[in-house]
């Protein structure tokens, strides 16, 4: 090289959804340090609500041209089929999400100062908010959007900082129950560390066995290295514990519950729709871009981290009495459902595909309904804010039967009822599952659905065949953010249940291509 | 040979210091073990032909993070020690069997492993270090480098949300400070002006002995109260001031309200 | 020098590290404890680049960016916690038992927030 580098190239056109949400979120970042506070807010959403546009459009043009065949960015990122879909879910889940964060106090109006002093009152009666979760949001939806889309560890562990730092704070910042939402922020952000450090270990191991991060590149080692197979071992072993713990499957679900209820719910939005959707891409692409010849290894020990997941997901959620755990737990059993269709990867290309497909399906199915029912559980409320616990909600149906109505056609999509869309999602997984010789796993997974169906069904007899209390808590009316949410979850969740053709067959060509290998 | 040595006496070290911060009672001095860890890995990597990273790990880690860590723990008292006492059942034993399962899993599987001598070509650092580092860091992993920074911009803005609490009120200047100062002698006739040092005119020059007017007797303003009550706590409290402390209570509880010396709470 | 030496020696620390976060109660110590396995990771890249003789140094580029993200890291960690500290007066990780599993069943209601914890109340309060 003689002391001189050849400039890089970046495609920006592959890259520019991602560029556009960072930007915006830098420019988020000035808006914060210039403009006048009672503007900010005002600035704020647009922008957000631009940019997630705006790359949803870049994403869609993208797709138009024509899929990207070789990486971007020196190698560094992977824009594929796969990538591209779930580009596209992502950003559609957070544009509803944020309209979710939009929403009048969610959030805490002065993080510094301590819950119910003076200072906090005075910054509640001025009407002052954390307008930085607007920028804060979209750096972690940029995180979201590298995370399955990158095609070396390097590149992935960054993307798992970015996309989990913001998230860790904005956990943090509920106005209400804000010792509670502090302690689940405190408790993602330790045990968030704890696993990165894993992924981090296992990255170290895997250089050391194919001297590269490359994902292509340990991928062509796999068969070529020999004698150092217990570092590929255990360095893939602490890589999968890094992912399934961000996509919380069953040894590593500990904090899903807690940082779910502690959370802002639209955070806990963001985090249950966004966040699933991104761990599982990049679930998928390491599994198989670097690990596919890898498969008769890791299976097994997948096979048996989906059943257990399945089951407790399933099993916890019964003795839940409160709604959010209850949802995490549902995502937790979900989770456990989407790695069924994970193992049924293993097997030829166009079985691959299937797979892939079905998985990618069940994504935006899952990620449309979980957010809507999210948004349900604002909208009803105690005097100390949203009313989480479930013996409050017995009579909703009596009180305000629209919303009891959306909320049980949510929860029976989450069972797979139907004509709904978790039914389809489901359906597609378990099918892939059935091809690929995964049967027992399937067997696991409907009986699981079962038992978790008899939880959903048990609320929603809670909802409309049990009295209200008398001082039950108050459906507020839905601001008109709340409203488009509700209302977009309720349409996508019945389009997919009705005509899931348009949306199989889109994921069926995202899937065709494969990841770049 | 020498950097045999080198390695073996700052393995020893690090392990010892590592050993260290996991058991050592105080928060204060696992910081510092933290520390040891932190150079003699840098140092380590001076002599495993990577000067650069050892310039970056002293700067970042022994420099800023170390000084952070510190820096909380002051904040949140430097003698916050962690009882040993389990509070789970069983709970310490789990750990050291994880851990010890997990050192033996980790060394075994990798002794085990038939890791050759060195290997490659003998090209390295052919450009320099640096050089080589950075052509890396700019043409391959440019974009990780650039993401990087949304990482920072994150942390950053983080630190300030939870930290900073914008002024809604203009500061009061010292002469708004003062004016109150005066208003209130005017009109509770409070002392306006400093509090009598401690430890003036008696034999004790120390920050816990009150002050004594002319005629003998304590000064009731020049009681530190967290002096005292850490005092009361270890149960060396001098008698007079006791005494003092313990009229004042009554008074409070007669009056319903709290008199306090002026200085404490200007200064908060 | 072998070069399992200095990978045993590393997996030596991170296996510390991770005693230390499952035992330790202390917020700060637990990071601590995640540093220290961070700089496990690093040693081991430095370790298996010499190894490779990696003519572009990958690992040690990787354990720049480790450095750098773990800086990161740290510093929005110890603002939560110190923000958690502010509140509760008490950085013990047992005691952020509010969100446990027992906790939420057996509770007859809702956890409520406590307003104004009396004293800091009174504290602002005064002119």
């Amino acid at each position: 090289m003689n002391g001189t580098i050849q400039a890089p190239t970046l495609e920006y056109a592959q890259l520019a959804p991602m560029l556009v949400v960072f930007g915006a979120a830098i420019v988020g970042v000035l808006v914060e340090a210039f403009a006048p506070r009672y503007l900010r807010s005002a600035i704020h959403v647009p922008i957000t609500l631009l940019s997630l546009a705006g790359a949803f459009a870049l994403t869609i043009w993208q797709v138009v041209k024509g899929v990207p065949t070789k990486p971007a960015a020196m190698g560094a990122v992977a824009v594929d089929g796969p990538s591209l879909f779930i580009w596209g879910t992502i950003l559609v889940l957070a544009f509803v999400s944020v309209l979710l964060i939009n929403d009048e106090d969610h959030f805490v109006a002065a993080a510094a100062a301590v819950p119910g002093s003076a200072e906090e009152e005075q910054a509640l009666h001025e009407g002052a908010g954390h307008t930085e979760v607007y920028p804060l949001a979209l750096f972690a939806v940029g995180g979201m959007l590298l995370f399955p889309a990158s095609n070396d560890l390097l590149v992935m562990f960054v993307a798992l900082e970015v996309m989990s730092l913001p998230l860790y704070l904005l956990c943090g910042l509920a106005r209400r129950r804000r010792l509670l939402s502090q302690e689940a922020a405190v408790k993602y952000f330790l045990l968030g560390a704890f696993s990165s450090a894993f992924f981090l270990y296992g990255t170290a191991l895997l250089y050391g066995y194919a001297g590269s991060i490359d994902l292509a590149k340990i991928s062509a080692a796999l068969g070529v290295v020999g004698g150092q197979e217990t570092l590929l071992y255990i360095g893939v072993a602490m890589l999968g514990v890094g992912l399934l713990f961000k996509i919380g499957a069953a040894p590593f679900q500990a904090w899903k519950p807690d940082v779910y209820q502690g959370a802002p719910t639209p955070i806990t939005a963001l985090m249950a729709s966004g966040t699933l959707v991104a761990a599982f891409g990049a679930l998928l692409r390491v599994f198989w871009v670097a690990l596919g010849g890898l498969d008769w290894n890791w299976s097994p020990v997948l096979w048996a981290v989906a059943i257990l997941t399945m089951v407790v997901g399933a099993i916890l959620a019964i003795t839940q009495t409160d709604i959010k755990r209850m949802l995490a737990y549902s995502s937790i059993a979900h989770g456990g459902f989407l790695l069924v269709g994970v193992v049924a990867t293993g097997a030829a290309a166009g079985q691959n595909s299937k797979a892939l497909s079905a998985i990618l399906f069940y994504l935006v199915a899952y990620g449309f309904t979980t957010v809507g029912a999210f948004a349900v559980v604002t909208m009803v409320r105690d005097a100390g804010g949203e009313a989480w616990h479930l013996s409050r909600w017995a009579g909703l149906g009596k009180r305000s039967p629209l919303l009891a109505g959306i909320f049980a056609f949510f929860l029976l999509a989450f069972a797979g009822i139907p004509l709904t869309s978790g039914f389809f999602g489901k359906y597609a997984v378990f099918q892939a599952a059935v091809a690929g010789g995964a049967t027992p796993l399937v067997i696991v997974g409907v009986v699981a659905s079962a038992v978790a169906a008899f939880f959903y069904v048990r609320v929603i007899v809670l909802m409309f065949f049990s009295d209200p209390a008398a001082d039950g808590p108050s459906v507020v009316l839905p601001s008109r953010g709340t409203a488009a949410v509700v209302g977009v979850a309720v349409l996508a969740t019945v389009f997919l249940g009705v005509f899931p053709q348009p949306v199989l067959h889109l994921a069926q060509n995202a899937a065709q291509s494969l990841f770049i290998r | 040979m020498g950097e045999s040595i080198t390695f073996w006496v700052l393995a020893v070290v690090s392990v010892i210091a590592a050993l260290g911060l996991v058991f050592s009672r105080r928060a204060v001095y696992s910081a510092l073990m933290l520390g040891v860890v932190m150079f003699s890995l840098a140092v380590l990597y001076a002599v495993q032909d990577a000067p650069f990273l050892a310039a970056v790990q002293i700067i970042v880690y022994t420099g800023a993070v170390m000084m952070l860590f510190l820096f909380v723990l002051m904040l949140v008292g430097v003698d916050s020690s962690d009882s040993l006492v389990e509070t789970i059942r069983g709970q310490r034993f789990w750990a050291v069997l994880a851990g010890l399962a997990f050192a033996a899993l980790l060394g075994l599987g990798i002794g085990n492993a038939v890791l050759s001598p060195p290997k490659g070509l003998a090209a390295a650092n052919r450009a320099g270090n640096v050089p080589s580092l950075a052509e890396l860091i700019f043409t391959r992993h440019v974009f990780a480098f650039e993401v990087t920074s949304a990482l920072l911009i994150t942390a950053a803005l983080g630190a300030m949300v939870l930290a900073h609490r914008e002024r809604a009120e203009p500061k009061q200047t010292q002469k708004d400070l003062s004016r109150a100062r005066f208003v209130r002698f005017g009109q509770l006739g409070r002392n306006p002006g400093p509090l009598p040092g401690p430890g003036t005119y008696a034999r004790h020059n120390a920050i816990d002995m009150p002050a004594l007017l002319p005629d003998g007797s304590v000064s009731p303003l020049s009681v530190n109260r967290v002096v005292a009550r850490y005092e009361a706590a270890e149960g060396t409290l001098p008698p007079e001031v006791e005494r003092i402390l313990q009229e004042e209570a009554l008074s409070e509880r007669a009056n319903g309200h709290v008199a306090r010396p002026l200085g404490e709470e200007d200064g908060k | 020098m072998h070069i399992v030496y200095p990978v045993v020696v590393s997996a030596l620390l991170f296996s510390i590290g991770v005693y230390g976060v499952l035992a330790r109660r202390n917020a700060i110590l637990v990071l601590m404890s995640v540093e220290l396995m961070l700089n496990a990771v690093n040693l081991n890249l430095v370790a298996f680049d010499v190894w490779l003789r990696d003519r572009l140094h990958g690992g040690q580029v990787l354990t720049l960016f480790v450095i750098v993200i773990a800086a990161a890291e740290i510093g929005l960690g110890l603002a939560i916690v110190l923000a958690v500290y502010r509140n509760r007066q008490s950085i013990d990780v047992d005691r952020l038992r509010d969100l446990s599993e027992t906790g939420a069943s057996e509770e007859a209601g809702p956890p409520e927030e406590p307003v104004g914890v009396g004293e800091d109340a009174d504290r602002e309060a005064r002119p």
